[in-house]
Formats: structure tokens, C-alpha cells, sequence
């Protein structure tokens, strides 16, 4: 099926097809950005650029109770379009296969049992896409 | 003195290019079989469109050539189909003009001959012998033999050998053939008596041969994407902001040795050249799109019956190649304006003792790292009235660019000079620039666009509210002036600025961004957009500088922004578009002070039940504070994100989407509300519960099943601080 980066988001476990990702990266400084969507946290230069900075929870609609630890950002890359968003962690990065069961967010290609716990798989250019489509 | 052409054709190459190419795949599909029915349109169409663009950069012997093409293709569009026979005098017309845009003379008249021949040929298809068969194989093998030159001459030294008869019509029947100039191509013109050969029937392999044998077009330019200049320019900029914060790092000049001050000057110059230079690649002078200007307004003119001449000033002046690209649209609309209702008709202009031609002038002068684009005309200007209500009402650019307003002084089918300014105006503003108006009732119009020379490089003032830093393009901003008091002229924040009153607005409120309150002594920066002045208010003024300007991207394009910059001390400053300041004129002033924020605090309650929210809303009126109600969290986000207001929020656990304690971890996360006060309110009510609330970052947690007003107002005011 390919290659994910598996990941925690609010203590919930996903991955992403490592095809979007360009690296992790720390936080950061963040540079808020008044008027943009609430997704967007702000943005913050990373390699000579300007990038925005997404809240995945908040996208994901996580509500999970869960004390939020450090934060890292994931570096995705879309049609040359760079953002990065929060995460907790970086789990592993592996090969993964087997069916993606059909997820009821519009935002995940779908989900997937992994050593017992579901897996979602994070639709990255979904959520740009949407999120460029509300922001403009 | 350079070719202004040159740049042009650059642009048009790949156009043209691409359109042969397509012309080329359906001619050999035919000649391959295909009936051809379906591609009649697209050819014609693509040879259509090339004869236009060569007409527009002067190449009339190539607009010629595809003029005749057209013209063939007419005559098949007519009949319906498309003899396969018409394809090599096609194909070798399309090699020809290839070779033209690649630098190689055309031989325009044999070319011209060859159609001829194929239009005959086409409209009497049984008078000659059969079109496209070929030729025998004599003549075949003698023309792929030698070059194209020879080939003609050696039919055309055998009278006897032709086998199609002398074509007719000649080239002059041939519309718009008749203003050729010949250029040299090694072929005397054919002399009288001498039997003009028929080139045909040319196989394509003789075509490309003859091209090919033809010295190598010279190199005048080299293509690069512009994405790889951006990239260069962006690196440059990163380069001199690292030479900037090493200067800054050395500390004060006078203390290096004089070596290092020496290289570190003769470092800064160097760069600044590179940049220079790299900001001159994505540059081009207005030359190289006023080409069909002049053909536009003559037609306009013709169109309405006018008599006015038009000049270029200026055309060698540089601009971005983005912008340059946008222009015409809006240059278009300005001149089409200006000949329809600037100039009057000519027994009108007698009357006022002018010319009775009228005159335009287009305009473009450097200012600096701006470019002034005007468009001027000596035409009947704004009536006096318009001009007095534009004095009082601010300025005329933003008069005749509010929607619909119009100068035309009687009902016309033609719209008035406003209409269609508000696109122009808008088109300024977002390229970082401005529009201006100057007219004299009576002696004519000034239509000024202010444009930023590059689109990359931008000279802003820099300035501070609360922690962030912001930049305005220095072309908008006046005057910088510190603020002693704050007054308020009709309820309104003002300020009076060399005895006249402004409207004044923080520019937190006008960004919608979190700040605490102004400074006692606040900034004022006096800028002018859309044509009127107002007085945005910061905490700080930081200073000037050029700044390399950073796109936002797609997910922040609604945002309201320029772009971003990275400043010498490695902080982001953000560059508002000028017309979002200008908005705060009406509906974000904010008095100058002060500490507290006028009014009750607002209080956002986000709850999905009705009528809990109107409970809470109803007790929280009462005790005198202001309520806006969302519905989920998501609403809530969205409110709090907008008004920067919202003083505290009160959240129902559960809700739909987003809930209580997802919106209190958004409100955590983001760095500019994580201190706003939250209160969850839940029927859930369990020690469990209450833990996750706190953890998740609120602030107070109140069961409904023992909901108290008293005890909710208590918590309200301790959190507030009222």
C-alpha cells in the first residue's frame, strides 16, 4: 500500500502517506495571523519561506481529553504549497498495508486496524484543499 | 537604440509555437487519412489567432503569410472539407512561420504563390490537374535535392516544365498582401515574362531541409521560468538580510577595524547590485506591451466617431513582468474611457477654444521603487460639481470608482467614466499600489496608477501593536505623527492632524488582531488609501525598510494581506493590503484610549441548546454585559477569531462538532487568544468531567445541575476582572 509516517495527534494515532512530508520540525515561533481561519494557528519561516502553521486537532475535531504534549509541526507539501501541522509525534515510519476502511471525516483517505488500535489515514491535500477553498 | 519588439516576441514564441504545433498534428492526421471535419475550426482558429499576435509586434510578412492561410482555410470551412492535397502548400507555410519566429527570413511571395495556387485549386477543383498529387518523380527528387533557391530557379529557368498551369489569382488578390515589403531572401523578384514557379508541390522533408540549411538563429535572449528568478531573488534577499544582521551583530561602524568596515561596505554594495540585477530580470519596459495600444484607441475613437491622437511617453520605463502582464486589461479600460468620455466631439472642443482633435497621452515614469502609470487626457474633465463633491466628500479617485457612478452627462448606451474604475481601482490596490484622479472641469482628466516597480521588493514602514510587528507599502503612508490625546469628533476617535480632524482607528481592530490596549502616547501613521487620509494608530513606529516580500499562500489569501516579510531581527512582520486599512474608516474606529476597552465586556456563550443560550444570555444582559451567542465550537472559533472584543467565553460541553473541550484547547493553542478566560458549563457535571475541563485549559467549570446566577455572574466578574 506504501509508505506512511505514523504520527499521534492529540493522543490519537494516524499517518500520512510519507509522499506529503517533507520533514518534522520543532514548533517554532509563531507569528499570528489576524483575520485568517481558526484552523490556521499563524505562520512561522522555515527555510527562507513563510509557512502557515495548521491546528490538526482542531481539524480533525479531536476532542479527546488527553493533556496536549510538546508539540511538533509536520512539514507537508502539496502542489507546492508548504504547511505545517501540530502534532504530538512521530510514532514510526513504515510500510503499511492491508484495506483502508471508509472514514466518516472528509478529512482522512480512511482508517485502519494496526497493532490493535485504529489508525487514520490523513488526507493532506483534502485539507489544503478545503482549507484554501474556506480561506479565500 | 534595442528593438521593443524583441521582448514581445519572447512572450509570444511559446504561443505561437505551441499553436503551430497543434496546426501541424492535424495536418499530418489528414494527410493521414482523417477527413479533417473536425479540426477545420481548430486550425483556423490557431492561424487566426497567429496572424493577430504578428500583426501586434510588427512581423507583417509572417501576419501576411497566415493571413493567407486563413484565408484557405476559409474557403475549406466553407466547403466542409479538407482536399489532403491542401496539406503540403499548409505544412509548408507552418514550417516557414516556425522558422520565422526563430529568427530565419520568410519567403513571403513563394509562400504567398504556393497558397494562391492551393486556393485556385481549391475553389476550381477540376481546372487544373489534381491537387496534391504529387509531382512526378523527377521534380520531386530535383527539389529535395537542392535548397529551396535552386529549386525555384531551375523550374523557373524551364518554361516547359511546370506541370500547373501559371497560378492566378496573383499574390496582390491576396488581401492584405499588397503592403508586404519583400525581404531579402537570395531570390530576385521574379521578372516579367519569367514564369513565377509554382513551388509546389514542396514535401515537407524540403521544407525543413531549407530551413536547416539556413545559418542558425542568433541567440538574443535566453528563456528562463520565472519561478527560477523568483527563487534567485528570494535567496538574494535571504543573503542580504544575513549581511544585515551580521552589521547589526559587529555593532557600531566606528568600532571595526577599518579593513572589516571597508569589506563589509564593499560587501553591502556588491549586493545590492545583485539584487539590483536580479530584480531587473523580472523587469520589462512598458514598451513591451503598448505595441497595439495605439491601433486600440484609434479604433475606439473610430468607433464613436472622435478624432484623437495618441502618444506614449515613458515606454522605456521598467516594470515588474507581472504586473506588466495584468496592465493592459486596466490600461484598456482607462484609455477606452478616456476617448469615450473624456474627449468630447469636435465641434464641442472648437467651442472651448481647444484643438478639435483631442489628444491622449500614456504616461509611465519611475518614482523611486514605484512606477507612475498615467492617462492623460485634454478632454471636457469632472463637471465642477463633481469636483467640489469630491473635495468634500475626500477624493476623486474614490468618487468615480464607488460603483456605478457616472460622468456621462446624458443617458447613452456607452457606460460613464466611472463605471469600471472601481475594477481599475481594485486592480491597484492589489498589486500593493493606489489610483489617482486629477481633473480639471473643462481642461481634462489625469488618471495616475501607482505600481510597485518589482512585486518582490517592497519599501515599507514598520511598525508595532501589541507583540507583532506590521508593515504599510510606504507609498500610502503621509506623515507619522505621536499622539498627545485622543479626541473624538461625533462619537468617533479623531485625531487633527495640521488643523484637520482624521478618523483614526487602532490597527488591532482594523486587522481584528489581539492586542492590549494602546499605548498612553500612541503612533499615528497618516495614510491615504482609496483617495482619503485616516490616521491608523500603533503603539510604535520601528522604521523603514526594504523589505523582500514573501507570499502567504493560497491558505491565507482571504486574509487580507501583501505578504509577509522576515525582518532583519528574524521577526515576521505581516503587510496588510492597504484597502484593509481603509476599511476601518466605517466600521472597526476604536477610541485612541482607553486602558479598558468602551462598553461592557463582550462575552461569547457558545451552547447548542436554545434555550440555555438564552438563559445565559438573558442573565448576562441583565448584569450588564454584552453577549454574542455560537452555536458549536466551531462558530465560536469563528467569532473569536473575527472580533477581537470577546473579553471571555462561556462553552457547553457537549455540542455538536466542535466541543467544549476541543474549543478550549483551540483557544490554548493559538498564541493570540490562549489567555482568554474560558468557562465550561455542563450537564455532565461528574469529577471526571470537570478534570478533563481543566485539563484542557479552562479556566473555571460550572455544572447545569446546580447552574446559580449568582454563582456564573461571580465567576464571570472574577475572571473578568470587573
Amino acid at each position: 500500500m506504501g509508505t506512511y509516517v505514523r504520527l499521534k495527534v492529540a493522543a490519537e494515532a494516524y499517518a500520512v502517506p510519507v509522499g506529503h512530508v517533507l520533514a518534522i520540525v520543532g514548533p517554532g515561533d509563531l507569528t499570528p495571523v489576524p483575520g485568517s481561519l481558526p484552523e490556521i494557528l499563524g505562520v512561522r519561516k522555515l527555510r527562507g519561506q513563510i509557512v502557515p502553521v495548521i491546528n490538526l486537532p482542531l481539524v480533525l475535531g479531536l476532542t479527546a481529553a488527553a493533556p496536549q504534549p510538546q508539540r511538533q509541526l509536520l512539514l507537508a507539501e502539496v502542489d507546492g504549497v508548504k504547511a505545517g501541522f501540530t502534532i504530538d509525534e512521530v510514532s514510526s515510519v513504515g510500510d503499511l498495508d492491508g484495506p483502508l476502511e471508509g472514514a466518516e471525516s472528509d478529512f482522512l483517505l480512511g482508517v485502519m486496524v494496526r497493532d490493535g488500535e485504529l489508525l487514520g489515514v490523513i488526507d493532506v491535500p483534502g485539507i489544503l484543499r478545503s482549507l484554501a477553498r474556506a480561506g479565500s | 537604440m534595442t528593438d521593443p519588439d524583441i521582448e514581445l516576441r519572447e512572450a509570444f514564441h511559446e504561443d505561437v509555437t505551441h499553436r503551430l504545433d497543434e496546426m501541424e498534428a492535424a495536418l499530418l492526421a489528414i494527410e493521414a487519412g482523417d477527413p479533417g471535419t473536425g479540426m477545420i475550426d481548430s486550425l483556423f482558429r490557431n492561424v487566426h489567432t497567429i496572424k493577430g499576435t504578428a500583426g501586434m509586434v510588427n512581423m507583417t510578412d509572417m501576419a501576411t503569410v497566415a493571413h493567407a492561410v486563413e484565408d484557405i482555410l476559409a474557403v475549406v470551412r466553407e466547403e466542409g472539407k479538407f482536399p489532403p492535397g491542401l496539406v503540403d502548400p499548409l505544412l509548408h507555410a507552418t514550417g516557414a512561420l516556425r522558422a520565422r519566429i526563430n529568427g530565419a527570413e520568410m519567403p513571403v511571395d513563394p509562400l504567398l504563390d504556393e497558397l494562391a495556387v492551393g486556393l485556385t485549386a481549391l475553389r476550381q477543383p477540376r481546372s487544373v490537374s489534381p491537387v496534391g498529387e504529387p509531382a512526378g518523380p523527377a521534380a520531386r527528387t530535383g527539389a529535395t535535392g537542392v535548397t529551396g533557391v535552386a529549386e525555384t530557379g531551375t523550374v523557373a529557368g524551364n518554361p516547359d516544365s511546370p506541370q500547373i498551369p501559371r497560378s492566378q489569382p496573383s499574390p496582390e488578390q491576396l488581401p492584405g498582401s499588397g503592403a508586404v515589403e519583400i525581404p531579402a531572401w537570395g531570390l530576385p523578384a521574379p521578372g516579367p515574362g519569367l514564369p513565377i514557379a509554382p513551388v509546389r508541390p514542396l514535401p515537407p522533408s524540403a521544407v525543413s531541409s531549407g530551413t536547416g540549411s539556413s545559418p542558425v538563429p542568433e541567440q538574443r535572449s535566453v528563456r528562463v521560468d520565472p519561478v527560477k528568478l523568483d527563487h534567485l531573488l528570494d535567496l538574494i534577499g535571504e543573503v542580504v538580510q544575513d549581511g544585515r544582521r551580521i552589521t547589526h551583530a559587529l555593532g557600531p561602524e566606528a568600532d571595526l577595524p577599518e579593513e572589516l568596515s571597508a569589506t563589509l561596505g564593499s560587501g553591502a554594495r556588491t549586493l545590492e547590485q545583485l539584487r539590483e540585477s536580479a530584480i531587473r530580470m523580472r523587469t520589462l519596459p512598458l514598451a513591451a506591451i503598448a505595441g497595439p495600444l495605439p491601433r486600440a484607441v484609434r479604433d475606439f475613437a473610430r468607433a464613436v466617431g472622435k478624432d484623437v491622437t495618441f502618444t506614449v511617453a515613458g515606454a522605456d520605463t521598467e516594470l515588474d513582468r507581472l504586473i506588466l502582464e495584468s496592465l493592459a486589461e486596466p490600461l484598456t479600460h482607462l484609455l477606452r474611457n478616456a476617448v469615450a468620455h473624456g474627449i468630447e466631439p469636435a465641434a464641442d472642443r472648437e467651442r472651448a477654444g481647444k484643438t478639435p482633435s483631442g489628444h491622449i497621452e500614456l504616461r509611465a515614469v519611475s518614482r523611486g521603487s514605484l512606477v507612475e502609470i498615467v492617462v492623460a487626457d485634454d478632454g471636457r474633465g469632472v463637471s465642477a460639481e463633481v469636483a467640489d463633491r469630491a473635495l468634500r466628500e475626500g477624493s476623486l479617485a474614490d468618487l468615480l470608482a464607488s460603483a456605478g457612478y457616472s460622468t456621462a452627462g446624458q443617458v447613452s448606451h456607452l457606460s460613464g467614466r466611472g463605471v469600471g474604475l472601481d475594477a481599475v481601482k481594485s486592480y491597484a490596490h492589489s498589486m500593493g499600489g493606489a489610483l489617482e484622479i486629477r481633473s480639471q472641469p473643462g481642461r481634462g482628466m489625469e488618471v495616475i496608477l501607482l505600481l510597485p516597480l518589482a512585486l518582490a521588493m517592497m519599501n515599507v514602514l514598520l511598525f508595532e501593536r501589541g507583540e507583532a510587528v506590521f508593515g504599510v507599502p510606504l507609498a500610502v503612508v503621509d506623515e507619522v505623527v505621536e499622539v498627545p490625546r485622543p479626541t473624538t469628533v461625533g462619537g468617533r476617535p479623531s485625531l487633527t492632524v495640521r488643523g484637520r480632524p482624521l478618523p483614526a482607528a487602532d490597527v488591532a481592530l482594523l486587522l481584528g488582531a489581539h492586542a492590549p490596549p494602546l499605548r498612553t502616547r500612541p503612533h499615528a501613521l497618516i495614510v491615504a488609501v482609496l483617495g482619503r487620509r485616516m490616521a491608523v494608530l500603533c503603539d510604535a513606529l520601528v522604521g523603514e525598510e526594504e523589505v523582500l516580500v514573501k507570499p502567504l499562500g493560497p491558505l491565507l489569501a482571504g486574509a487580507g494581506y501583501l505578504g509577509a516579510a522576515v525582518l532583519g531581527d528574524g521577526r515576521i512582520a505581516l503587510l496588510p493590503e492597504p484597502a484593509v486599512l481603509a476599511r476601518g474608516r466605517y466600521d472597526a474606529v476604536a477610541p485612541v484610549e482607553p486602558v479598558h476597552p468602551p462598553g461592557p465586556p463582550k462575552i461569547l456563550v457558545a451552547e447548542d441548546s436554545y434555550t440555555v443560550r438564552q438563559l445565559q444570555r438573558s442573565i448576562l444582559e441583565t448584569a450588564g454585559y454584552q453577549v454574542v451567542t455560537a452555536r458549536d465550537g466551531r462558530e465560536a472559533l469563528r467569532i473569536i477569531s473575527q472580533d477581537a472584543g470577546i473579553a471571555m467565553v462561556i462553552s457547553d460541553l457537549e455540542m455538536p462538532g466542535l466541543d467544549g473541550l476541543g474549543l478550549t484547547r483551540a483557544i490554548r493553542g493559538d498564541p493570540a487568544r490562549a489567555a482568554l478566560p474560558v468557562v465550561i458549563v455542563t450537564s455532565l457535571g461528574s469529577e471526571e468531567d470537570q478534570r478533563k475541563g481543566i485539563e484542557a485549559g479552562a479556566d473555571a467549570y460550572m455544572a447545569k445541575h446546580n447552574f446559580d446566577q449568582q454563582a456564573l455572574l461571580a465567576t464571570v466578574e472574577r475572571l473578568i476582572g470587573r
